[in-house]
């Protein structure tokens, strides 16, 4: 009894000890933490930075031989010329109706194959499972020439289908998905089906509630994949009515000569980088969660 | 028995309705492509051009393959496409796991740190690689004063001698160290994310139990924080080398389409190789295609073999 | 075993369907005429006056695209039925790419803009229409407003064109079938700086030797300077070519690339020499436009550019408090002989593509016919493109006369640059065009930079080998 009292005070003794010295390491080291963090940060930081000021000078400040580090005159004009030279406005509404329904029918698509991988047995799964995933290793490029003559054939030019089907199904996010649903208990599948609930009603009352955050990173990834795209859309539309985003950012500001006004052209891409901007920083905690959790059983 | 087949039956049926739009979108943009391509590699001297306008022959074999890989500028691009990915994979995944651990140790303006880091995620690749071109370069390169790009002008506080980075008669590891450093920054948001989250769901008790026994830090990062990330580090590490075979527009970014620096060793890689057999050699570029394939696979399948036996659950 | 089969099954379904969805392309009618030159079944009826919808590729800007929208409606009071779409596909090479995967899927559009490569290229598929059977045509046309004319060009029309540039049109064979008709042209000037130039009592360069001391020249007065930049490496090139007359390329299909060549070797030699004393620097060598040297308002500077008469705008001297810096004049760029100067031509020509409805391609003709021919157009696009109309009569236009008569070496440098490409228009040369000649094109370029930044020891060794290379890069692509 009396031995054990005596070890319990040495301990505490060396316990303070350790937290003096800890305490004094702490500082130190969370220091140095911000310190690299803020680095880091500023390297990260920088080429957005450039985008800005480089959307406020004139073109001949951005030709200049020594680039400023901050617009000798501020040229708000660049604004409201990406305004007027790119038809902004139709394009937006294209993007948000392209991301929107492709989202939509994308995620439908992916729970349904997700949960078939996941939770149903058949003959081949595996062997289909990795062939889909061996998918994912072949360059893409190679598929947009054949994929642009079949889309012709079918008579798809300049509509919003062809911007919409052939991307609907992605293999990555199936995967995701899947990794998601196999970590929902099996047991609690059984069970309604035991109840005698349908496959569908169990998938939307208790799969999707479960792998909601997984559901809005997807939903989050392919509308940024709609706002970004540019080689597909360009190849298959030919007017402003089915044109996304990025063609108008692309297209609107080369002279004759094919060079673009480059000071106009990172003011648009500014004003639409900021939705992506704003998306980000709200639903971060989604794309997080989503993303990392497919990690989890890398 | 009956019954249990025909439940077996009755979900194998039910399966394939639930992967129908899948597989059929899959068929017909996915698969059909790839056949596609097979054909085209396997028909020697193949061009869409030439198969439109009648002059192409009528001869399958791997002639396509063999002018691919006798190719010297081939070769360079394979050369190429390795060393990059070889020198980028690790060093990115070292220092996201550094930023990761260190953003999962701090409490103040974590969140705004975190958002920060993930900014490059939501960016225009091209504007990316001008502002990149601009900080290395030297506007009036063999000049009597030319104006030197922010880098070298930092290195100049620190008094070292600008470099030359990327102008005519740069030499080919200044360009691949500048592009290694484009290449690990477009590549660090989303092995933060992914390693960031996986700290975060790292059980706690871990840490306590090493905090009473004081271990030090560097031996904390090694014995419990790599084991128990093993499986995100897997993750990152097999898409980040499937991401360097497919290396391209960042050498587009600050080299411009000619993919060199003037007067320099050329830095195109598999997929650059690729695009411009697409000009108007298909059968080439379906060929390389292949190989490229052929090539991450058998990666992707070492990066497993070695992952299942490192790695710890 | 069962999934075997059934996988093999779906394998030879897949290259069933492959096969079938490859072999549906069908040709025109073309054959060889007397002349060597490859001819075009044009319909005897010429265009029959129904509906029709062409489209047009282009890469204009919005400015240019506005020019076009004004007169589009003026064709249609010509030709009611014939709706023109167009669209820009932001570069010449969108141009090239977008046509190129066009016609795998035989979606073409009826008319592009477009540089003799690209010719070359829709060729390799037979796609585009020669011309020589529309320019011909004596077929009776009767427009909307009832005036009669020929589906083909008059003597006059043809003789109206400036000779260099429609003679580009026929640089595809051997014949010289016509493929293209000129749009809009560029050629490169000597943008220099002529304050500088009389303060120091220099005289303007007519021969290389003469540059090369002049340069020597300007390098005593201001030694940090380089005096001269060129804007195009393989533009360079190639007009040395052109104006030593040494071999370059050719359109005979055993010996493509000529350029390995002992007259070559040593005009690249002499002017990486130049690059090495500091007379010259290139757009890629410097690492940005030269004109930013050119206009540079303080630091290191140079007086001399070779650039595109296009580009005329970025060569205005800056202004600074209200002032300009300094005065800038034009002339014609260098020679080997100056007794028969020889320039670049550049700038958009456009072709026609085949189709299944032959309507469709006359229609086509007689907008190109339109496009290429009406003055108020080619002085409108000139206007606004700062590039050079392709037919002599615009010169006689009032408006466009005014326009150029604004030319000055300060503020209005675009029209300066347009007189003069006008007036250098005797000068101009072609390469041959062939498929891989761009290849050759971008080869020379790269070579060109990497002999001038070379310091090796024995530079005729690396020359020698930069020569090899380029050309088994050459062979490699049109392999």
């Amino acid at each position: 009894m009396a031995d054990k009292k005596i070890m319990t005070t040495m301990h505490e003794k060396d316990m303070q000890k350790v937290t003096v010295t800890q305490k004094i390491t702490k500082v130190i080291v969370q220091f140095l933490l911000y310190a690299f963090l803020c680095t880091m940060a500023l390297i990260i930081v920088f080429p957005f930075y450039w985008m800005i000021i480089s959307s406020l000078k004139s073109t001949v400040e951005y030709r200049l031989p020594i680039p400023t580090l901050f617009p000798q005159e501020i040229m708000w004009g660049n604004y409201i010329e990406a305004f007027t030279a790119a038809n902004l406005g139709k394009l937006f509404m294209n993007t948000v109706y392209v991301g929107v329904v492709s989202t939509i029918l994308s995620l439908v698509i992916t729970v349904l194959s997700a949960f078939a991988f996941a939770r149903l047995e058949f003959k081949g799964k595996n062997a289909l499972f990795a062939a889909l995933l061996a998918t994912m290793m072949i360059p893409g490029e190679l598929f947009t020439i054949t994929n642009y003559v079949t889309v012709t054939k079918f008579g798809w030019l300049d509509s919003y289908t062809v911007l919409i089907v052939p991307f609907l199904v992605s293999v990555f996010y199936i995967y995701l998905l899947r990794q998601n649903f196999l970590q929902i208990p099996n047991e609690l599948y059984l069970a309604a089906k035991v109840d005698g609930t349908t496959d569908l009603k169990y998938l939307w009352k208790v799969m999707i509630p479960l792998s909601l955050p997984n559901l809005i990173s997807i939903t989050i990834l392919k509308m940024m994949g709609a706002w970004n795209s540019y080689v597909w859309p360009r190849l298959v539309t030919s007017t402003d009515d089915y044109r996304l985003i990025t063609n108008g950012l692309r297209d609107a500001f080369t002279d004759m000569s094919g060079q673009a006004n480059i000071p106009v052209q990172m003011a648009a891409v500014t004003v639409v980088s900021i939705p992506l901007f704003l998306v980000f920083i709200f639903l971060r905690k989604y794309i997080m969660k989503g993303v990392s959790r497919s990690g989890i059983k890398g | 028995m009956k019954k249990f087949l025909q439940k077996i039956r009755f979900e194998e049926w039910k399966a394939w309705i639930y992967l129908a739009p899948a597989v059929a979108l899959l068929l017909v943009f996915t698969v059909w492509p790839i056949i596609n391509t097979l054909r085209m590699a396997f028909w020697e001297d193949y061009s869409i051009m030439k198969e439109l306008g009648g002059t192409l022959g009528n001869e399958f074999g791997i002639k396509n393959f063999e002018k691919v890989i006798k190719y010297q500028g081939f070769i360079d691009c394979l050369k190429n496409t390795m060393l990059l990915t070889v020198l980028t994979v690790p060093i990115s995944t070292i220092l996201a796991l550094v930023i990761a651990v260190c953003l999962n140790a701090i409490k103040p303006f974590q969140r705004f740190l975190q958002t920060i880091f993930f900014l490059p995620y939501v960016t225009n690749s091209i504007a990316i690689g001008m502002v990149f071109e601009a900080m290395f370069n030297i506007v009036g390169f063999g000049t009597n004063n030319p104006s030197f790009g922010i880098i070298n002008n930092i290195l100049g506080v620190f008094g070292a001698d600008p470099i030359n980075w990327i102008n005519a008669g740069s030499g080919y590891w200044q360009n691949i160290a500048v592009l290694v450093i484009y290449i690990v920054w477009n590549a660090l948001p989303f092995k933060i994310l992914i390693l960031l989250g996986g700290l975060q769901s790292v059980n706690k008790q871990y840490y306590d139990a090493a905090k009473i026994d004081s271990t030090p830090r560097l031996r904390v990062f090694t014995k419990i924080t790599v084991p128990l990330l093993s499986p995100m580090i897997a993750y990152v590490v097999i898409t980040g080398f499937i991401g360097g075979f497919k290396e391209y527009s960042s050498i587009v970014g600050i080299f411009g389409d000619d993919m060199q620096a003037v007067g320099g060793e050329s830095l195109n890689t598999m997929v650059g190789y690729i695009y411009d057999a697409l000009g108007n050699q298909e059968g080439r570029a379906s060929a390389a295609a292949l190989i490229l394939f052929a090539i991450i696979f058998v990666v992707t399948m070492i990066n497993m073999y070695v992952s299942k036996k490192k790695t710890h659950y | 075993m069962k999934k075997r089969i059934i996988s093999l099954l779906l394998v030879l379904s897949m290259i069933f369907i492959a096969t079938a969805m490859v072999s549906c392309n069908g040709g025109e009618g073309a054959g060889e005429g007397n002349t060597g030159k490859v001819a075009y079944e044009v319909p005897a009826e010429g265009y029959d006056g129904s509906a029709v919808t062409i489209t047009f590729y282009h890469s204009m800007g919005q400015k240019l695209q506005d020019v076009l929208n004004t007169y589009i409606p003026e064709f249609n009071k010509l030709y009611p039925n014939i709706t023109v779409e167009h669209s820009s596909m932001g570069n010449y090479d969108g141009v090239r790419d977008q046509i190129k995967t066009a016609l795998t899927a035989g979606n073409q559009p009826n008319i592009a803009y477009c540089y003799p490569d690209h010719v070359a290229l829709y060729n390799v598929a037979k796609a585009v229409v020669p011309l020589d059977s529309f320019i011909e045509s004596t077929i009776p046309v009767t427009d909307a407003t009832g005036t009669e004319s020929v589906l083909g060009f008059t003597a006059e029309q043809i003789a109206d064109f400036i000779p260099g540039y429609y003679q580009e049109g026929a640089a595809f064979d051997e014949a010289g079938t016509m493929y293209t008709l000129p749009m809009s042209k560029s050629t490169e000037a000597l943008y220099y700086n002529k304050t500088f130039f009389e303060k120091n009592g220099l005289s303007l360069p007519t021969t290389w030797e003469e540059m090369g001391k002049l340069c020597e020249q300007i390098k005593a007065i201001d030694p940090d300077c380089v005096p001269l930049g060129y804007d195009s490496e393989a533009n360079w090139f190639i007009t040395m070519c052109e104006q030593y007359g040494s071999d370059y390329t050719s359109l005979n299909e055993d010996e493509h690339f000529l350029f390995d060549n002992e007259t070559n070797r040593g005009f690249v030699k002499t002017f990486r020499e130049w690059y090495q004393k500091g007379y010259v620097t290139t757009e890629e060598i410097y690492g940005s436009y030269t004109s930013g040297l050119f206009t540079a308002t303080e630091g290191q500077k140079c007086y001399m550019v070779i650039g595109s008469t296009g580009g005329a705008s970025y060569q205005q001297p800056p202004q600074v408090d209200g002032n300009p810096l300094f005065e800038t004049a034009m002339a014609t760029p260098p020679q080997v002989n100056p007794a028969a100067p020889k320039v670049i031509s550049q700038g958009p020509s456009v072709c026609i593509f085949k189709d299944t409805n032959p309507q469709e391609v006359v229609a086509s003709w007689l907008f190109v016919k339109f496009l290429t021919t009406n003055v108020e157009f080619q002085a409108s696009f000139s206007m606004a493109s700062g590039y050079a109309p392709v037919i002599k009569s615009v010169q006689s236009n009032p408006v466009y006369q005014q326009w150029l008569d604004a030319a000055n070496g300060y503020t209005n440098l675009t029209a300066m640059s347009v007189k003069l490409a006008l007036a250098q228009s005797d000068a101009y040369f072609v390469s041959p065009a062939f498929n891989g000649s761009s290849e050759a094109r971008d080869q020379v370029g790269t070579l060109m930079q990497d002999a001038l930044v070379s310091t090796d020891a024995d530079i005729d060794a690396t020359i020698k080998k930069l020569f090899e290379k380029a050309v088994a890069e050459c062979e490699y692509a049109a392999d």
